[in-house]
């Protein structure tokens, strides 16, 4: 793999190294660089460059169809699954394309954990969604399977509330429930990165704010990458966001600076358009 | 001239709405019509059965072979040989129905082979049973010299299979894709995410499937005439002529002795009920699926 252009972020140095200086906080956990997307013949991408810092949350934002879904399900591969959907550039994680053809996707996908916009909890009980997960990658022991599902469970916040009733169907838990659920079961295969799409889209005020809240827990702990169509969940949660718009990356900058003085046109355009 | 009109349209749709009265009336009695008949012949059928199977009823029909006309006998290796022979067949049937299922639904879908083999299954559902009963007899009976039980529950077998082939794949494209896309997100492999995700998803609805191809084989007659022959005898032996109820009531039934022609009664008798339980289960076990 040949990297001609000299990287300006400190994304590229060693992880080690990442967690001990004080002056490179967020190095770059992500980084996209070149990335065009076509669903068939249909050019969805164009050029898209775009560094996802280490445990913070990335929003992204733009109108239905701008492309930021398609830019995540590029992140952990998801566009495999379909026949004519392909994508050409580069998407660097841990020092490798994972645009290869030779990564392994399995790997890929534990290490970069995906929530759904509306939640998918599996058809077996609240335990075994977590549980699944885990024993997908790893072969544990019946009392740290046991640990490892209450840790889960509790950095959800959602222990308190199902803890008498693990072994009940995981179906008849309610939207927000079933959503953290969700959430619980992609932190604890422990990935590196986790991406959500419209994670709160189908879920009343509530369970957004719990969910919202929880975000800016596990920002401490995994870099996030969160679509949303909600102007203001990107101003609460995000610590940088990225403005899309048909296929293109417009601009990307700090919370602060993107709500207050946004550099183009369109993303003012946008922002201020469904504040007022 | 506005008010004229009016009256001109309303005596219009008068005669109009007197019509399509008269046709509602006239479909609603006729489906009336219909449904009382098919009720009727149901309940003739059901009562006709009881009527004369119910005397047959006795502890000799479970405890006695078949035997001969005039001496005391019963049904009890006719049922035996109907229970091995449609739980053989759909212990053959069920798992290859439901993996052929599972690659039409995920694999093959819209492939060439994949369109072959959902043409033929659908074939086989339609085919005529007696077809699979001969079949069979050219491919497991003649060239080994003899009937056998094993040849009866194949053919049962090839008759219940596309029964879940359709069953399982029209659940599985119920699935809904984000489940899919949730299992894979997690890192699972593909086979994984069907087994352990999908097929669990519907697991209520493929047991539909799989009673029902139970209840469609433990009535066959055709099939089992060239295969399993039937056997007055009380045996076990797959390799041998094997009874069933469905021959044991078609060999009676034709009879002119009057204890043969009871049995054939209540031998009916049984094979209804037995469909009946099964389609009862398929109800009462999907509901709960539902819920």
């Amino acid at each position: 793999m040949s990297i001609e252009v000299p990287v300006k972020t400190a994304g590229m140095t060693q992880p080690d190294s990442a967690i001990a200086p004080k002056e490179a906080p967020h190095p770059v956990a992500m980084q996209v660089k070149g990335l065009n997307f076509y669903y068939g013949t249909s050019h969805a991408l164009h050029d898209i460059s775009l560094d996802f810092p280490e445990r913070s949350v990335t929003g992204m934002i733009g109108p239905s169809g701008c492309g930021k879904s398609t830019l995540l399900r590029v992140l952990n591969r998801m566009y495999d699954l379909y026949p004519g959907q392909r994508a050409t550039g580069e998407v660097i994680f841990d020092k490798q394309n994972i645009l290869h053809s030779g990564v392994d996707l399995n790997v890929l996908r534990s290490r970069i954990g995906m929530v759904f916009q509306k939640p998918t909890p599996f058809p077996m009980s609240i335990y075994d969604n977590i549980a699944f997960g885990i024993r997908l990658h790893e072969r544990v022991s019946r009392s740290e399977m046991d640990g490892r599902v209450e840790d889960a469970l509790r950095r959800v916040a959602l222990w308190s509330e199902v803890q008498d009733r693990l072994s009940a169907s995981a179906t008849a838990l309610s939207g927000g429930q079933q959503q953290r659920l969700c959430i619980a079961r992609t932190i604890a295969v422990r990935p590196e990165v986790i991406l959500l799409d419209e994670p709160t889209s189908a879920l009343d005020p509530v369970s957004t704010a719990r969910i919202e809240e929880l975000l800016d827990e596990l920002k401490t702990e995994f870099t996030i990458a969160i679509v949303t169509h909600n102007m203001q969940q990107a101003a609460r949660c995000a610590d940088q966001v990225a403005f899309f718009y048909m296929g293109r990356l417009i601009e990307v900058d700090s919370t602060a600076r993107m709500f207050t003085t946004p550099r183009e046109q369109q993303t003012q355009d946008y922002i201020t358009g469904r504040f007022g | 001239m506005k008010a004229n009109n009016t009256l001109m349209r309303a005596d219009r749709s008068a005669s109009l709405l007197w019509r399509r009265h008269l046709c509602d009336k006239l479909a609603t009695a006729m489906s009336w019509l219909g449904m009382l008949i098919v009720v009727f012949m149901l309940g003739s059928i059901l009562w006709t059965l009881f009527k004369n199977g119910l005397a047959g009823m006795s502890v000799h029909l479970f405890t006695m072979s078949m035997a001969a006309p005039g001496q005391p006998g019963g049904l009890a290796n006719a049922i035996v040989g109907s229970i091995i022979q449609t739980g053989l067949a759909i212990l053959i049937g069920a798992p290859a129905g439901l993996m052929t299922g599972i690659y039409l639904a995920e694999y093959g879908t819209t492939s060439r082979l994949a369109r072959i083999v959902r043409f033929v299954s659908d074939m086989l559902l339609s085919a005529p049973s007696i077809l699979i009963g001969l079949f069979i007899y050219m491919m497991l009976v003649v060239p080994f010299g003899h009937f056998s039980g094993l040849s009866g529950a194949v053919a049962l077998a090839i008759l219940a299979m596309p029964i879940v082939v359709r069953t399982t794949e029209d659940m599985l494209r119920l699935v809904p894709v984000a489940m899919r896309e949730a299992g894979i997100a997690l890192g699972a492999p593909k086979w994984r995410v069907i087994l352990f995700i999908c097929v669990r998803a519907v697991r209520a609805g493929i047991m539909t499937g799989v009673l029902l191809a139970i209840a469609r084989v433990a009535g066959e007659t055709a099939p089992l005439l060239f295969t399993s022959l039937g056997n007055s005898e009380w045996s076990l032996d797959l390799g041998r002529p094997m009874a069933s109820l469905p021959v044991a009531i078609y060999q009676y039934a034709g009879s002119a002795y009057q204890d043969w022609m009871q049995q054939a009664w209540t031998g009916a008798l049984l094979v209804t009920l037995g469909v009946l339980i099964i389609n009862i289960v398929v109800r009462v076990g999907t509901r709960g699926g539902r819920s």
